[in-house]
């Protein structure tokens, strides 16, 4: 992480995350957002344990994290870059585009995965940005999003 | 004459739209200019001609033709 983001913004526990997006069980998948500097970064962390109920399909005898919940986890901490500003907190936002999805190990119960996400542009409703990852300090999976709020959206259609 | 080839550019970059059909173009006659639609082809034309436009111009481009209209407030000529 960027040293001045370390220790600084707001830290969200579970009811917090809630608050800000519209995911639940069992499909949301972060645990805590801590140093959430709105408008900018947030930083996510997801803990893997057995008991996932995806680990028996994928797979029975080397259970690894499956590709699409890594992403997801990804992208519902960059949503917590701008759902964290009050004026769009608890807002319904949707997936425009994730590109350049990269997948560099794989994960396994009991790793945790600290996610990194940064805003890059935030306009009318449009949330382009992308996430990096790490279990253990070593890169995880990475990938670029472009997120609408169709609420936002919808204020500018033409008449 | 620039200016409306680099305004045509931007409609045949972002729907991928031949340039015969540009002129009688309104907003939702295709699927790709839908509201994201809309807001893509908003930012790519201030990215084009350097302009930030307001909330009511946003609102009311809602045809090829009409944004010719909207853009030129933003001392932008299509009359070269």
């Amino acid at each position: 992480m960027n040293d001045n983001l370390a220790n600084k913004g707001l830290s969200f526990d579970i009811a917090g995350i809630k608050k800000c997006q519209k995911n639940r069980y069992p499909l949301l998948y972060i645990d805590k957002v801590e140093n959430v500097i709105p408008g900018k970064f947030a930083r996510g962390i997801k803990c893997f344990s057995y008991n996932e109920w995806f680990f028996p399909a994928h797979f029975k005898k080397e259970p690894s994290v499956p590709g699409f919940i890594q992403v997801e986890a990804l992208v519902q901490t960059f949503l917590m870059t701008f759902l964290t500003l009050s004026e769009y907190k608890g807002k319904k936002a949707m997936g425009l585009s994730w590109d350049k999805v990269k997948f560099k190990r794989t994960i396994v119960p009991g790793e945790c995965l600290i996610i990194e996400s940064h805003l890059v542009s935030f306009k009318r409703g449009i949330a382009k940005g992308y996430s990096v990852s790490f279990v253990d300090g070593k890169p995880a999976c990475s990938a670029e999003f472009t997120v609408v709020i169709p609420s936002v959206l919808s204020k500018f259609n033409p008449k | 004459m620039e200016n409306l080839k680099n305004y045509s550019r931007v409609f045949i970059e972002s729907f991928g739209i031949d340039e015969s059909k540009l002129s009688s173009l309104k907003y939702q006659d295709i699927p790709e200019w839908d509201s994201v639609g809309h807001m893509g082809l908003v930012a790519s034309i201030e990215e084009a001609f350097n302009i930030e436009m307001e909330i009511d111009d946003i609102i009311d481009f809602s045809s090829f033709e009409k944004g010719l209209e909207i853009v030129s407030k933003y001392k932008i000529s299509f009359n070269e």
